[in-house]
């Protein structure tokens, strides 16, 4: 008798404990911005301009890692790092570089010296003002043999950078770089008044990145609940104007199901990256809107040209010519996207749709074939040649319903041509491992390249990065090379403009990749939700300016 | 009893031991690494072997093996490859108490709902009530913890929004304990349901073979009342083989955890694991496959106990 009233007390002082202990560890933040009296009022009399305060809670399928843009490489820390930090220069919807903690860049005659004016008066989260010495920190820590994370191609051709004077920076260069200016001079400055002192191998896992991050962006760092939620609030000091929402809570959750359930139960208030597939179904939720886009990325179909079977040019052609891409577009993903044709997204200023095109022409396709010399010999409907049958794998990744759907169509058109294709669905890390180097291991594969604002096709298509790059279908055309390492240097746009003209109408000559559509972008939002500008690549484009209509 | 238990705990090293050896290679054996899943096309190849290097994932299984086993027996788990240098005993303990208050309370609620179910169904065999018990026990055992999570969601929580739809506590709200409550009731349901089913249906045979026993009609023709033949002489006996049953079923509280948590968004180690998993993050998943080995050792040394505490024939 006592031992089991012992053993009742020892269960209930568990349940006690444990509740005690998640309380411990829980939401204790209490919301020091919860009085928006007097400021409520203000915006009230002028009703129809932007109104101050709210809580916006954004959901993602992804958890952040590290808020240090020098070492984060996955969307949802730079999502956060977008919140806290800010940059020299940025992009407006168009990708063109703007200012931003830069007040101007200017750029030497042969291309190899910017010098980078600051705006002056910008504030730290903590109070500290802004100053070169910030910037000179910053750039210098990739160039440091100590350096450890994973950005450092970014600032190869960077070779110094100082400081001119408080509000002055010059950066040179080695080389020429197009991309030195719309890319790394976009990368997000960190605080040097804080991590002076940190030596640069010690960085990455500095406590600064996950516990108490200080930027000078709209937003400053509250906490961060692992597995739960980032919060951050609104920065008074924000240099660019106080941000109209009071808080963003970056809520973290496991899948697109629980995303979709959450938004419709309105604890998720913000959602980027909702399927076409299901955006019909999140439509009819009450009090939501969907703005939606042209994404800045293409889905293709690769062929792994070190396999006999695509070496030969026709051969690409042929399937291009025997793929439905319209019928895809259209059925597959109910119209949600636009048939592609070059590796660039229309929304970039390099876009050029002159090249050859090879449409749905099954008939085409089979003559093709025919002189690439693949004819069924022996009457099974699947051609073959010197005894070998056109039959190949299309790998693709799982959890990707619309990529899963194209493989099986794929099968079923390319059936037509007496081609088999055998779709095949593999989970995302190991396919990744068996595409890339060192192992090619694939015949044929459906996935998407997500673009930079700044459009170089050099790490995908240069034979160069065939060895270990990205360049995995093992593409070599030497007069692309050349002029996509001529490309490289040219600073001026128009010009830029003008060479890769001629790279995409080489590519799609080539055929290196089947170019299958560009998807459509879908961001759930608040129906009250004002001030919000749709921007290709970034979801939280000028966040600071977002606010709820009461 | 006590040089029992020692003899359990040393026991259970090699145990413990095989099983770091076996998730060991079969992680590593897994297609997938971090460092490709770092696939960002501005990161170079230089950068991404450096990271494999680093942290030594270049090095033969055996000697990342024994590097691993050296440290974690100095009480280091390594720190997360994902979550640059955060300590993965940080990450555990992080995430140790949302898991642990989840199937303390679970377990619970299968006990109080179960034992009262089971007996009542043996006292009166064959009665409606029986065979309700019965049905509803079936279907719990029958349906899988995610479909019935789900449909809880749905139904509770997007259509009518009695309950939240996941998460620990309500966002952006100060702490209460209502709050804490209404978020752990559905899940600590789907998780307890499972169990109750079967918890119920060996209470019930375990007493109906108990009240057919001799000393239960001895404790009759004493003249004790039926209830407290029943529940103080019957009940005792008749949940000696229940505990055996509840002991084994512990380590299946850590593995239906998984699911659950990650339906209902509940940031526990369930979901630190299977988010682990899919980034391949090998000293977290290393970590939490220890801690859960050293839990189910527990428990199973716990269900030991009580059946000695709860069966006095038993001696060590």
């Amino acid at each position: 008798m006592k031992l089991r009233k012992a053993s009742w007390l020892l269960i209930s002082l568990t349940l006690i404990l444990s509740i005690f202990l998640t309380a411990c560890t829980g939401n204790q933040a209490e919301d020091p911005k919860e009085t928006p009296g007097d400021d409520g009022k203000k915006e009230e009399e002028q009703a129809s301009g932007p109104q101050q305060g709210g809580d916006l809670i954004i959901g993602s399928t992804g958890a952040p890692t590290v808020f240090n843009p020098l070492y984060s490489t996955d969307t949802s820390s730079s999502d956060i790092e977008g919140f806290i930090y800010d940059s020299l220069i940025s992009s407006d919807t168009e990708f063109n570089p703007t200012m931003s903690m830069a007040e101007s860049i200017d750029i030497s005659e042969d291309g190899l010296t910017f010098t980078a004016k600051l705006k002056k008066g910008i504030k730290w989260h903590d109070g500290e003002e802004f100053t070169a010495d910030d910037v000179v920190f910053t750039f210098s820590i990739p160039k440091d043999p100590d350096y450890n994370g994973e950005r450092g191609s970014a600032f190869e051709a960077m070779e110094s950078v100082t400081k001119v004077d408080d509000y002055t920076v010059e950066f040179k260069l080695s080389k020429k770089d197009a991309s030195f200016y719309p890319v790394s001079l976009s990368y997000y400055i960190l605080p040097e008044h804080i991590l002076k002192d940190v030596p640069v191998a010690e960085l990455g896992e500095h406590e600064f990145n996950t516990k108490s991050p200080i930027g000078t962006g709209p937003f400053k760092f509250v906490e961060w609940k692992d597995g739960e939620y980032v919060k951050v609030e609104a920065f008074d000091d924000y240099f660019k104007g106080r941000p109209y929402l009071d808080t963003l809570t970056y809520k973290i959750v496991p899948d697109m199901d629980a995303m979709i359930a959450q938004i419709q139960a309105g604890d998720i208030h913000f959602a980027a990256g909702v399927p076409g597939t299901d955006i019909e179904t999140v439509k009819s939720f009450p009090g939501v809107k969907v703005e939606s886009g042209l994404a800045l990325s293409y889905t293709y179909l690769g062929y792994n040209q070190k396999n006999e079977l695509f070496k030969d040019k026709k051969v690409r052609q042929a399937i291009t010519h025997a793929i439905d891409r319209e019928a895809i577009v259209s059925s597959v993903m109910n119209g949600d996207g636009k048939v592609a044709h070059v590796p660039e997204s229309p929304l970039s200023f390099a876009y050029n749709d002159d090249v050859p095109i090879f449409g749905y022409d099954v008939e085409k396709a089979k003559s093709l074939l025919a002189e690439a010399g693949w004819k069924d010999s022996d009457g099974d409907g699947i051609l073959d040649k010197d005894g070998k049958k056109f039959s190949f794998t299309v790998k693709t990744n799982q959890g990707n319903k619309v990529r899963e759907d194209i493989v099986v169509v794929l099968q079923e058109q390319l059936k037509e041509v007496g081609i088999e294709a055998k779709p095949e669905i593999v989970e995302w890390s190991a396919f990744i491992e068996q595409i890339s180097a060192p192992n090619w291991n694939y015949d044929a594969l459906v996935l998407g390249w997500s673009l930079s604002t700044f459009p170089d096709q050099y790490d995908i298509f240069h034979s160069s990065q065939m060895e270990e790059g990205l360049n995995f279908v093992w593409y070599s055309n030497p007069e692309a090379d050349k002029l996509m390492e001529e490309a490289k240097q040219i600073l001026d746009q128009d010009e830029y403009k003008a060479a890769y003209a001629d790279i995409y109408k080489m590519l799609a000559e080539d055929q290196p990749y089947t170019f299958l559509y560009y998807p459509n972008v879908h961001r759930v939002m608040p129906a009250n939700l004002e001030g919000y500008v749709f921007h290709a690549k970034d979801d939280f484009f000028e966040i600071s300016k977002w606010w709820l209509k009461q | 009893m006590l040089s029992y238990i020692i003899r359990r705990i040393l026991m259970a090293i090699p145990l413990l031991l095989g099983i770091t050896i076996v998730s060991f290679a079969i992680m590593k054996l897994a297609p997938g690494d971090p460092a490709s899943l770092m696939m960002d096309p501005t990161i170079s190849p230089e950068d991404k072997a450096r990271f494999m290097e680093r942290y030594g994932l270049n090095d033969p299984i055996h000697i990342q093996y024994l590097k691993w086993l050296g440290a974690m027996l100095q009480g280091d788990f390594g720190t997360s490859l994902i979550r640059k240098g955060v300590p993965v005993i940080e990450m555990i303990m992080n995430r140790m108490p949302n898991t642990i208050l989840l199937m303390v309370v679970s377990t619970v609620l299968a006990l109080l709902i179960s034992i009262p179910f089971g007996v009542i169904s043996a006292t009166r065999p064959y009665s409606k009530l029986d065979y309700t018990v019965t049905v509803t026990s079936f279907l719990g055992v029958a349906t899988p913890n995610f479909f019935l999570g789900l449909i809880l969601i749905m139904v509770f929580a997007v259509q009518n929004n009695w309950f939240p739809t996941g998460g620990v506590a309500t966002l952006n709200a100060p702490f209460s304990l209502w709050d804490r409550i209404h978020h752990l009731i559905m899940p600590a349901f789907v998780l307890a349901a499972a169990d109750m089913a079967g918890l119920t249906r060996y209470t019930r045979s375990s007493m109906m073979e108990v009240i057919k026993q001799d000393y239960m009609r001895t404790a009759r023709a004493k003249g004790f009342r039926e209830n407290k033949v029943i529940y103080k002489h019957g009940l005792r006996n008749g949940l000696i083989p229940v505990i055996t049953i509840f002991g084994l079923m512990i380590p299946s509280f850590i593995g239906g955890a998984v699911i659950v948590e990650k339906i209902f968004t509940w940031p526990g180690i369930g979901l630190l694991f299977v988010d682990s998993a899919f980034q391949r993050d090998y000293p977290v998943l290393m970590g939490l496959t220890v801690i859960s080995a050293v839990f189910v050792v527990i428990g199973n040394l716990i269900a030991d106990i009580l059946y000695a505490i709860f069966d006095p024939r038993i001696e060590y």
